[in-house]
């Protein structure tokens, strides 16, 4: 019959299809990232759901532009793989030659990867420029306190400052605002466009780009000229793959398409990497820390509200701090990728202390009797109310499940009843800095690794949050360890404020990130690069 | 996903307006031409105010990092402080002078974006709208040759059913089966590593890797360009396959019913013949017109084929850059939809002229 | 609306025929025969245990859509189907089949808020442009056919987010939902309405009707209104297929309503994404499954409306038939 022959033609159709497919797969199926037989060393496959903004340090202030920049661009001073201190990069020495005066000697004969010279007109003309342009989304607030820089040679720069002292300046060198960029090449009153960048090779790292497909493909290509403090890199070379969806990048780590995969899996993704036996999760100290603000104007009995009462809104922020549950959200919605936070400031910093778990609960358990007591004695009248706002798209999809756990763990107490609601980012940041929302969530990620980045920005004034929490005592103890050049008193300032912040409670403490970073069971180095510093170096892995 | 419906009741939405008499296809063409502006005018017009109600792209980015006097006065620096209609005619006159800037979320010239990202969606775009036309026109010629009887039955549920399953859902379970149980195809991408960098070196490369590897004359990434084309192709084009299928079978219904295939009927030409020549070319004037306005249907499709497979393109991209309140990307990527979806109104539009001067008005 | 409808579909039927045989679904019910019954029957019983779902939820689901612990203590986190949840839990401790049932109360809400505002405010429109022409006319109609011509779930996505500014209440959130589905929605309302409207206007009644004097409001109420709106049904029934894709689609992109303010299909599907690569398949596969087999019985109704609406497509009751009844109703259930 005439349609037979029709439905023939149509399954022949049908069979080109499959047959397209098929000899379709006998193509290198999701490809191998090495192409090492030819090489001395293999060349190393990275995957990430960051985004780069800008490659132009002046023009980003994220991690994911950051972590590129880390590989390509030298910093005057920089931190060596196991740890977050800063040591001298492509400078020889750096130190406080004066109170004010920041001294840096550069190394003798560096060169850019287009052979430029790289000296101190390079190092005047990187900063000089970040505060200029001041790029909206530039990190130049980092800056604020150098007053002028001067280059007395062209080995030799100095940082005049405004601030004495100033403990963190080592460590702005080495944050998002330090990155040493080629003077010959760059615009000083303007951005330079990624492509512009890669093209003209203004490159001193461990690594040059070799080719560059904004956030979808960056490949990277040992730098043999490198005169900084990382060692030559492990490897020969290094392609950078941008991922959208967390599970995608997950199953291409499962099938060796990926050496290393890195911020971030899910935690249900790791968990399940865990039992594969053909990768190995690496887990380092994180600076990522989650908490909940306390609005001192319209929180329950808050300044602003109609039965304002301070001893009251004291008890409530207590009684909150009593009957949270860390270690059961740290459990179950982040299966262990997240730790409980006892402090401002998160443990692995100079001075970290669990001053939180001194103070509340029992012994790191929640207690419902002692949140019961500081309410009564404060004549609380129970179930407060309280309104409770988190975000549900900047700080991971797992937000939602998180406060949804404090929901119910203040609730079950029975003296609390918790309105929970959540509000999409943009309108969430405004508002909550217009004191609409009585308690929220926030999250932080340190712009570098010093105590003092969890204290200076939050607390003095309100910090930027606004939240109009205000302690003379803590800002006159925060103010001093800043410039307080011996170590073991600034240790100690910062325990005592972290006591006063404990007291007061102005945030809550609830989470600190650890480093996740899955990697294939042959890869080594990544467990040395999850450091404190929180930078991923690129050169330290190999296979 | 209004195709649907625009595929299931032509009688309804047909008399668009009372015809006109007079006016030859120029004057028509010239009129529909014409009418491309006022549709892209306002898209972008209303895009341009919606964007700047929802926020800024500064507070997105450093909202959750620096004081708000400090964001404030990068928002002033950015100049989005300003009034919003002299921003808005500060806007007309760049576009007026074809500058269309340079996103504010990772600093690309709009152009060379939409570029990249289009190419990519009109590579996902074509792939899929084979895989539609192969299992929909067919399977839909078999369905109205079997009317009511099992196969008409079965074609039809698939066709239902097609439409029913969203795209990240077939997306996903097709992943599962393919990739991830059977090992057959890649998971995500548009291509493994090696190709994408081949691909990178090009000299001139069009952006649609198919075409450019086979320009190069590089089979190996051909094939592997391939591999990961099946999985996102048939995920979007099943959904279109859908409505192709129901599309063929009522209009060749219709056809069949008509005076001229009977007359051939009962001539004796058989049936196969009346199938594929007398009631299929008639039939193919509404399934032209259908298949222009699938573009609309693919590019919403394929904003979440996109996000399932990793597939980087225009629609996946408008969503980030929406949550990024990237105006200006915003701006760029519905400014070229709405071109993209405008014309092909208008190409439809004049083909269906042509072809049958009745809808000429 | 509902007897005109039939009115006009079945010109022939008597006028006191009982109520019940004259409203939408019931009346294509009677009408079809065979296989086009089949379907008709598959669909509406879908669709009756997805409307009954969302007015029983709070009596079906075993527990609260944001509840995570229960005087036993909290519950577990993915934990897989059996015991206390029949369907399982997902990572954040929610039962996956109280959110599925939940779930179904959400789309349903954003259903018939959507489409009410879409017609509503498409009709309205419709009849306003399509009766009085002119420079609104031609003004909306470009309009309409921009917002029409573009991708809906894009903009849809735009307009959670010019929308969902404030809280995602549940109503904030259902709200921000149907809105953004109703500026789809409404352009092809207007349009159908607009057609219909200037097709009327020429039919000699109506002009009759303006010669006696009777003023447009009336007119517009009285015939155009009742005679231009006989295809809503078979849209409407289209739409809500369209709204709960599109709902799952906001959600499933993240632009949805939070878990804690209600059920969602396509956010829980989302979230699900981690789990299925990792084994775990009752967090996804459950509420998939419910927006396919919604959607189906949705659209089945829709198309089989469409068919009988469609003399051309309507079932081959008589001539020249070769088939048997009883062979294609068989055939008709897979």
């Amino acid at each position: 019959m005439a349609i037979n022959k029709k439905a023939l033609r149509c399954a022949i159709a049908l069979a080109g299809v499959s047959a397209f497919a098929l000899t379709a797969c006998t193509g290198p199926s999701g490809g191998t990232p090495s192409n090492g037989a030819s090489g001395t060393a293999s060349t190393i496959a990275y995957g990430t759901t960051d985004k780069v903004t800008a490659l132009d340090p002046a023009g980003s202030y994220d991690n994911g532009s950051f972590m590129v920049m880390n590989q390509i661009f030298p910093f005057l001073l920089n931190s060596k793989p196991g740890g977050a201190d800063p040591v001298p990069d492509i400078a020889e020495s750096a130190s406080f030659t004066k109170p004010t005066e920041y001294t840096v000697k550069l190394k003798a004969d560096l060169k850019w990867a287009n052979g430029h010279t790289l000296d101190s007109k390079d190092v005047k003309f990187s900063f000089d420029r970040q505060v200029k342009i001041k790029d909206p989304n530039g990190p130049s607030s980092l800056l604020t306190n150098i007053d002028s820089i001067s280059t007395p040679d062209a080995q030799t720069v100095v940082f005049t400052l405004k601030q004495a002292n100033d403990q963190t300046f080592a460590q702005i060198l080495s944050s998002p605002a330090g990155p040493i960029v080629d003077d010959e090449v760059f615009p000083a009153d303007k951005l330079l466009s990624d492509e512009d960048i890669v093209k003209a090779k203004a490159f001193h790292g461990q690594y040059t780009i070799e080719s560059y497909n904004k956030n979808t493909l960056v490949s990277l290509k040992p730098y043999a000229d490198y005169k900084g403090v990382l060692d030559k890199a492990a490897n020969g070379g290094a392609t950078i793959k941008y991922y959208t969806d967390q599970s995608n990048m997950k199953l291409d780590i499962q099938q060796g398409n990926l050496d290393v995969a890195n911020r971030s899996l899910s935690a249900t993704d790791i968990e399940d990497l865990k039992k594969d036996s053909k990768v190995k999760v690496h887990v380092g100290p994180g600076g990522e820390m989650r908490y909940i603000v306390f609005n001192y104007n319209v929180m329950p009995f808050g300044a602003k509200t109609a039965d304002a009462d301070p001893a009251k809104a004291h008890a409530v922020r207590q009684a909150v701090a009593h009957l949270v549950d860390r270690q059961a959200i740290a459990d179950q919605v982040y299966k262990g990728t997240y730790l409980p936070l006892w402090s401002n400031v998160p443990s692995g910093f100079v001075g970290a202390n669990e001053s939180f778990k001194e103070l509340y609960g029992e012994d790191g358990k929640p207690s419902e009797d002692k949140a019961k007591q500081v309410l009564s004695d404060a004549g609380v009248s129970t179930p407060v109310t309280i309104k409770l706002q988190y975000n549900p798209d900047h700080y991971g999809k797992s937000s939602g499940d998180e406060y949804a756990m404090v929901k119910d763990q203040l609730e079950k107490s029975g003296l609390f009843k918790v309105d929970l609601q959540s509000t999409e980012w943009v309108t969430y940041n405004k508002a909550s800095k217009a004191d609409t929302y009585p308690v929220h969530q926030l999250g932080w990620f340190p712009d570098f690794s010093d105590s003092d980045n969890y204290l200076t920005p939050f607390f003095p004034k309100g910090g930027f949050m606004n939240n109009h929490y205000s302690n003379a005592e803590v800002d006159q103890l925060i103010a001093k360890q800043l410039t307080e050049s011996d170590k073991a008193t600034r240790e100690k300032d910062i325990q005592d404020v972290q006591k006063l912040l404990a007291e007061d409670i102005s945030t809550l403490p609830l989470l600190q990130g650890a480093q996740v970073a899955v990697a294939g069971a042959s890869v080594k180095g990544v467990e040395s690069t999850l450091d404190a510093s929180f930078k991923f170096r690129l050169g330290s892995v190999s296979k | 996903m209004a195709t649907l419906i625009e595929a299931e009741t032509p009688d309804v939405l047909g008399p668009a307006a009372p015809k006109r008499g007079g006016g030859g296809v120029g004057r028509y063409i010239l009129v529909r031409f014409l009418l491309i502006f006022p549709t892209i005018f306002i898209l972008v017009t209303l895009v341009f105010f919606l964007m700047r109600i929802t926020g800024d792209p500064i507070t997105a980015a450093l909202g959750g990092r620096l004081p708000q006097d400090q964001l404030d006065a990068r928002i002033h620096e950015a100049g989005y402080d300003r009034p919003i209609l002299v921003q808005y005619f500060e806007y007309l006159g760049q576009i007026a002078t074809g500058n269309f800037g340079t996103t504010l979320s990772d600093r690309r010239p709009v152009v060379e974006m939409l570029a990249t990202f289009g190419t990519a969606t009109l590579e996902l775009a074509i792939n899929s709208l084979v895989v539609a036309l192969l299992i929909g026109i067919p399977l839909g010629m078999i369905a109205a040759h079997r009317r009511d009887r099992t196969p008409d039955a079965l074609l039809r549920f698939f066709a239902i059913l097609c439409y029913a399953t969203p795209v990240f859902f077939a997306g996903l379970l097709l992943k599962l089966t393919f990739s991830v149980a059977l090992g057959w195809l890649p998971v995500s991408g548009r291509a493994s590593t090696n190709t994408e960098l081949a691909m990178s070196q090009l000299a001139a490369p069009s952006g649609i890797y198919w075409l450019d590897a086979l320009r190069s004359g590089n089979y190996q990434a051909l094939g592997d360009i391939a591999a990961h084309s099946v999985l996102p192709a048939v995920a979007l084009g099943l959904l279109t396959a859908g409505v192709f299928l129901r599309l063929v079978r009522t209009n060749l219904i219709g056809t069949l019913g008509k005076d001229y295939v009977e007359a051939g009927r009962s001539r004796g030409v058989s049936e196969f013949r009346l199938v594929t020549k007398h009631a299929y070319k008639p039939a193919l004037i509404p399934i032209i017109t259908v298949m222009g306005l699938q573009i609309a249907l693919m590019l919403g499709g394929a904003v979440l084929t996109e996000t399932t497979f990793e597939w980087k393109g225009l629609g996946f991209q408008l969503a980030q850059y929406l949550t990024a309140r990237d105006f200006v990307a915003v701006q760029g990527i519905v400014m070229l939809l709405a071109v993209i979806v405008a014309v092909t109104n208008f190409v439809v539009d004049i083909v269906a002229a042509i072809i049958d001067p009745r809808v000429r008005y | 609306m509902s007897d005109t409808t039939t009115a006009a579909l079945q010109p022939t039927a008597s006028r006191k025929a009982p109520l019940l045989d004259r409203l939408p679904v019931t009346s294509h019910i009677r009408q079809s025969v065979g296989l086009q019954r089949t379907m008709l029957l598959i669909g509406v019983s879908l669709t009756g245990l997805f409307l009954l779902a969302a007015v029983f939820a709070p009596l079906l689901a075993p527990y609260g859509y944001a509840q995570i612990s229960d005087a036993a203590g909290t519950f577990p986190a993915q934990a897989a189907p059996g015991g206390k949840h029949p369907w399982g839990t997902t990572v954040g401790g929610y039962d996956v089949l109280s959110r599925v049932l939940w779930g179904s109360q959400t789309a349903a809400t954003v259903i018939v808020v959507s489409v009410a505002m879409s017609i509503f405010v498409g009709v309205a429109l419709g009849l306003l442009s399509g009766y009085f022409g002119g420079w609104l006319d031609r003004i909306l109609v470009v309009i309409a056919d921009a917002i029409y011509a573009f991708p809906s779930l894009l903009l849809a996505i735009v307009m959670s987010i010019v929308i969902s500014q404030g809280q995602s209440s549940f109503w904030g959130g259902i709200l921000a939902c149907s809105i953004s589905i109703t500026v789809v929605f409404v352009p092809q309302y207007f349009r159908v309405i607009r057609a219909e409207t200037i097709r009327l206007k020429a039919e000699p009644f109506v002009e009759s009707a303006m010669v006696v004097g009777a003023s447009s409001w009336r007119i517009m109420g009285r015939h155009i209104f009742k005679n231009a709106t006989r295809t809503l049904p078979l849209i409407f029934t289209l739409n809500s297929s369209e709204a709960i894709l599109t709902l799952a689609g906001l959600g499933f992109l993240g632009f949805g309503i939070e878990p804690t303010s209600a059920a969602e299909w396509g956010f829980d599907l989302n979230k699900a994404l981690a789990d299925t690569t990792s084994g775990i398949w009752w967090t996804g596969v459950f509420p998939g499954v419910a927006i396919v087999l919604s959607v189906l019985g949705l659209t089945l109704v829709g198309e089989s409306m469409n068919d009988l609406n469609d003399p051309r497509l309507r079932g081959r009751r008589r001539a020249g038939s070769k088939r048997t009844g009883g062979k294609a109703e068989k055939a008709g259930k897979p």
